[in-house]
C-alpha cells in the first residue's frame, strides 16, 4: 500500500489472439481505499496503437499527454502511424529517461502491425524494462491476480469473440479480489480492419 | 531531451518522505555464466525475470549483443542491463567506425565500468562481457560499481553460487567449444533446478576467433509447460456487456481531379 | 547517560546519533500455498510440496496437508514451523478428546477448537493461513479458514499461502461461477450454481497449481491432493515443474 503505484488504484491486461488483439483496463480512480471516480479509462489509443497505463493517476495523465504529443510529432516525420513494436521503444526510453525519478506507471502496448498483420503485445516496469509476451501481459494493482486469471484461463489462438469472454472473464474476477481495482471495465478488440469498444457489467463495490 | 532527466526526482522524494517508497522494478534474478574455450568464448543465461516473487517474464533475453563479435549477459536490474547495454553497444559502433578497426572487447569493458564506476552502482547491472577481437578471445565480469575481474569461468546473479559449484567441479584447462558449451548449460541449468530467481530455458552464445558469433536462443528448453487437464473456453454471451461501440477501419483514398478551367472568358 | 553512539569507519564518515538495534526476527516464510473445496459429499485440501527460504529450496517434497483422524484434513501455511506446531498440537488435544469424550471430533468443533489455539497466542501469532477440511453433521463436504489470529469462517473454496491471490480469482469464477451469465439470458441472468463432481473439482485443482508454478516462485516441485469422502481419506499426487 506505501507505493505511490497504487493509491490511485487500477489494473489492465492485454491478450493475444487469431489475428486479433485484446486490451482492457478497470474504471476506478481512488484516493487509497475511497473510490473517487467510475469513469477513469485507462487504456489509450495513438493510430492503431493501443496504450494501457496504470498506476499514480498524475502520471497516467502526463504520460498519456507525452505521447500523444510525440506520436504527433513521429507522424508528421514520418508520414505514417506508429508502429505497435516502435511504439514500445518509444515508451521503453522515456521511462528510463526518468531512471532516478521514475513515474510510477505500468504500461503495457497492445497492437497489430499493419505491415505485416502480426498481433504485438508487451508491458514494461515503471523504467522501462520491455517484457515481451506472446500470449498476456498484465499490470496494476490486481497483476497478480490477472496473472492467476491469464495463466488459468488463456489459451492460444482464441477468434475475437472467444477472445473477448476470456480477457473479460479474466478483468472481471481479478478485479474483483483487489481493494483498488474494478468500478466498471472498458474492453477493447482490435482485428486488422475492426475495433469494438465494449464496457462491461461488474460489481460495484 | 538527451540523457537522463531529474525533474521528477524532488516530487518522489517528497512521497518517499510521506511514506510511499518506490515500486519494485523488474530484477533478473539471474543465472549468467561464461567460459572460455580453446579459440572462443561461450556465455550463457537462463530467461525468467521476476518482480519480487512474481514470474514477470517466463522467456527474457539475457544475452545483449555490444557488436557482431562481443556479447554480453546481464544481471541485475532488467532495465538498467538492457539500457546500458544498448548505449554501450551503440557507442562502440561509433567508436570502431571513427578508428576504422574492430571493436575490442577491452575496450567495450573500459567504456561499460566507467560508465558504471559514474554512477556509483545506482545502475544495478552486473554483467558478463565476452567477445573475441584480433587480439583473440576475452571473458570478463564487471560489477554495478564498476569493478571488474578477468577468468577463464565467470558467474553471476542469484544463481551464480549453484553456476560455480558446477563450473569449479567440472571445468579444466584447454576445452574445446563443445565441451565448454555443455559446460555452460549445465551450470545455468544448476541455476535454473536450484535457484528460485532462475528458471525455464537455457540462452547461450557462442563467439570463436575470426567468426561472427553464434546465439543459440533456447538452446535448451527443459521447462515447457504441460497441457492443462481442462479447456476454459468460455461460451459466448457469458460475459454481461452494458454498452457496446464498433469502429471499422477503411482505406480513405484520395484522388485530386484537375478541373477544366476556361481561361478565355 | 544517553544511549547514543557514534558510528564511522573508512567507509562511512557519517556520524549517526541514533542508538543501533539488534533485533531478532522470529518468523521466516516458507512459501508454498494451499486449496481447500468442499464438494456436496466430499472436500479435498491440495497443496504444494516445495519448502523454500528466500531463493533456495529446503525440499522438493515436505508434505503440508495432514489427516489427522476423524476424517478431518488441516494445513497451516506460512512459516513452517508455527504449521508444524500447530498442527502437532492439534493432533495431541484431538487424542485427548477422544480419551476424554469417546467421540469422533465434528469438523464445526475442531474450527471452534482451532480459533482457540490461535487467539491463545495473539500476542506473538501462529504466522499460518490454516485451512480445514472435512465433512459436516450431514455429510455434506465442509471447508473452514482461519486467518493467523483464530477469525474464521466456513466457505466453499478458499485458498492460502504464497499465490492465494493467484489463485482465489480462478476458483470464484470456475468454483462459484462469479461474473458468469446464463449465455442464452442476454447478460441478464447468473449461471445456475451446481456443486462440482470429485474429477472436476481435482482438474480445476491441477490447473489451479500448474498455473500458481508458472508465475511464483515458492510454488512447484509437487502437488499433494487428499480427498475426504464418506468411504475415508485418500491421497493423490501429481508432479509439478522443478524449475
Amino acid at each position: 500500500m506505501s507505493n505511490p503505484a497504487s493509491i490511485n488504484g487500477g489494473s489492465a491486461v492485454a491478450m493475444v489472439g487469431k489475428d486479433c488483439v485484446a486490451i482492457a483496463c478497470d474504471l476506478r480512480l481512488g484516493n487509497q481505499s475511497l473510490g473517487v471516480a467510475n469513469n477513469f479509462e485507462k487504456v489509450f489509443q495513438f493510430g492503431h496503437v493501443f496504450l494501457g497505463l496504470t498506476g499514480l493517476a498524475t502520471d497516467v495523465i502526463t504520460l498519456n499527454e507525452t505521447f500523444r504529443f510525440k506520436t504527433n510529432l513521429y507522424k508528421m516525420r514520418e508520414e505514417r502511424d506508429i508502429e505497435p513494436e516502435t511504439f514500445a521503444n518509444l515508451v521503453s526510453t522515456s521511462l528510463y529517461e526518468k531512471r532516478f525519478g521514475p513515474y510510477f506507471v505500468g504500461p503495457i502496448v497492445a497492437g497489430i502491425n499493419s505491415k505485416t498483420n502480426q498481433p504485438f503485445i508487451c508491458s514494461f516496469d515503471s523504467i522501462g524494462c520491455i517484457d515481451y509476451s506472446k500470449d498476456f501481459a498484465v499490470v496494476g494493482t490486481a497483476s497478480d491476480q490477472l496473472y492467476g486469471m491469464c495463466e488459468g484461463l488463456y489459451e492460444p489462438n482464441l477468434s475475437p469473440d472467444d477472445l473477448f469472454e476470456t480477457i473479460s472473464q479474466a478483468l472481471l474476477n481479478a478485479n474483483d479480489r483487489d481493494a483498488l481495482s474494478g468500478w466498471g471495465a472498458a474492453v477493447y478488440i482490435i482485428t486488422k480492419d475492426k475495433i469494438s469498444k465494449r464496457y462491461l457489467k461488474s460489481r460495484q463495490d | 531531451m538527451a540523457g537522463l532527466s531529474f525533474d521528477n526526482h524532488q516530487r518522489n522524494q517528497f512521497l518517499s518522505a510521506k511514506g510511499f517508497g518506490s515500486p519494485k522494478a523488474t530484477s533478473t534474478g539471474t543465472t549468467i555464466v561464461g567460459v572460455k574455450f580453446e579459440g572462443g568464448v561461450v556465455i550463457a543465461a537462463d530467461t525468467r525475470a521476476t518482480s519480487g516473487p512474481i514470474v514477470a517474464d517466463k522467456n527474457c533475453e539475457k544475452l545483449h549483443r555490444l557488436s557482431p563479435t562481443i556479447w554480453c549477459a546481464g544481471a541485475g536490474t532488467a532495465a538498467d542491463t538492457e539500457m546500458v547495454t544498448q548505449l554501450i553497444g551503440s557507442n562502440l559502433e561509433l567508436h570502431a567506425m571513427s578508428t576504422e578497426r574492430k571493436p575490442r572487447v577491452v575496450t567495450a569493458l573500459t567504456m561499460l565500468k566507467q560508465h558504471l564506476f559514474k554512477y556509483q552502482g545506482h545502475i544495478g547491472a552486473y554483467l558478463i562481457v565476452g567477445g573475441v577481437d584480433p587480439t583473440g578471445a576475452h571473458l570478463f565480469s564487471i560489477h554495478a560499481h564498476g569493478s571488474t575481474d578477468i577468468g577463464f569461468y565467470q558467474s553471476l546473479g542469484s544463481g551464480s553460487l549453484a553456476a560455480m559449484a558446477v563450473l569449479e567441479s567440472n571445468w579444466k584447462e584447454g576445452l574445446t567449444k563443445e565441451e565448454a558449451m555443455k559446460l555452460c548449460t549445465e551450470a545455468i541449468e544448476a541455476g535454473i533446478w536450484n535457484d528460485l530467481g532462475s528458471g525455464s530455458n537455457v540462452d547461450l552464445c557462442v563467439m570463436e576467433v575470426g567468426k561472427d558469433a553464434q546465439l543459440y536462443r533456447n538452446y535448451l528448453k527443459p521447462n515447457v509447460r504441460e497441457a492443462k487437464v481442462k479447456s476454459y473456453k468460455f461460451a459466448r454471451g457469458t460475459t454481461a456487456v452494458l454498452k457496446e461501440s464498433i469502429y471499422n477501419l477503411v482505406d480513405i483514398e484520395e484522388t485530386v481531379v484537375p478541373m477544366e478551367v476556361d481561361t478565355e472568358a | 547517560m544517553s544511549v547514543t553512539s557514534a558510528v564511522s569507519s573508512d567507509y562511512n564518515s557519517g556520524v549517526s546519533n541514533v542508538p543501533i538495534e539488534h533485533q531478532f526476527n522470529p518468523y521466516s516464510d516458507n512459501g508454498g500455498t494451499v486449496l481447500g473445496i468442499a464438494g456436496e459429499d466430499f472436500a479435498i485440501l491440495a497443496g504444494d510440496t516445495r519448502h523454500t527460504t528466500g531463493y533456495s529450496i529446503n525440499s522438493r517434497y515436505e508434505p503440508k496437508v495432514f489427516s489427522v483422524g476423524d476424517e478431518l484434513l488441516i494445513t497451516a501455511n506460512g512459516f513452517a514451523a508455527d504449521g508444524d506446531a500447530l498442527v502437532k498440537r492439534f493432533r495431541n488435544q484431538l487424542k485427548w478428546y477422544h480419551f476424554d469424550h469417546k467421540k469422533n471430533l465434528t469438523i464445526k468443533s475442531a474450527a471452534r477448537f482451532i480459533q482457540h489455539l490461535l487467539y491463545g497466542k495473539r500476542f506473538f501469532p501462529y504466522y499460518v493461513h490454516t485451512i480445514i477440511a472435512g465433512l459436516d453433521e450431514e455429510g455434506k463436504g465442509a471447508v473452514y479458514s482461519f486467518d493467523p489470529v483464530g477469525s474464521y469462517e466456513r466457505e466453499q473454496c478458499r485458498a492460502g499461502g504464497g499465490a492465494a491471490s493467484l489463485i482465489m480469482p480462478f476458483l470464484d469464477n470456475q468454483v462459484n461461477f462469479k461474473n458468469q451469465m446464463d449465455p442464452d439470458s442476454n447478460g441478464t441472468a447468473k449461471k445456475e450454481l451446481k456443486y462440482l463432481k470429485l474429477d472436476e473439482v481435482i482438474s480445476l485443482v491441477r490447473d489451479a497449481f500448474s498455473s500458481a508454478t508458472e508465475r511464483h516462485i515458492n510454488v512447484g516441485d509437487g502437488l499433494e491432493i487428499l480427498i475426504v469422502t464418506k468411504d475415508g481419506v485418500r491421497t493423490e499426487y501429481y508432479p509439478l515443474k522443478k524449475d
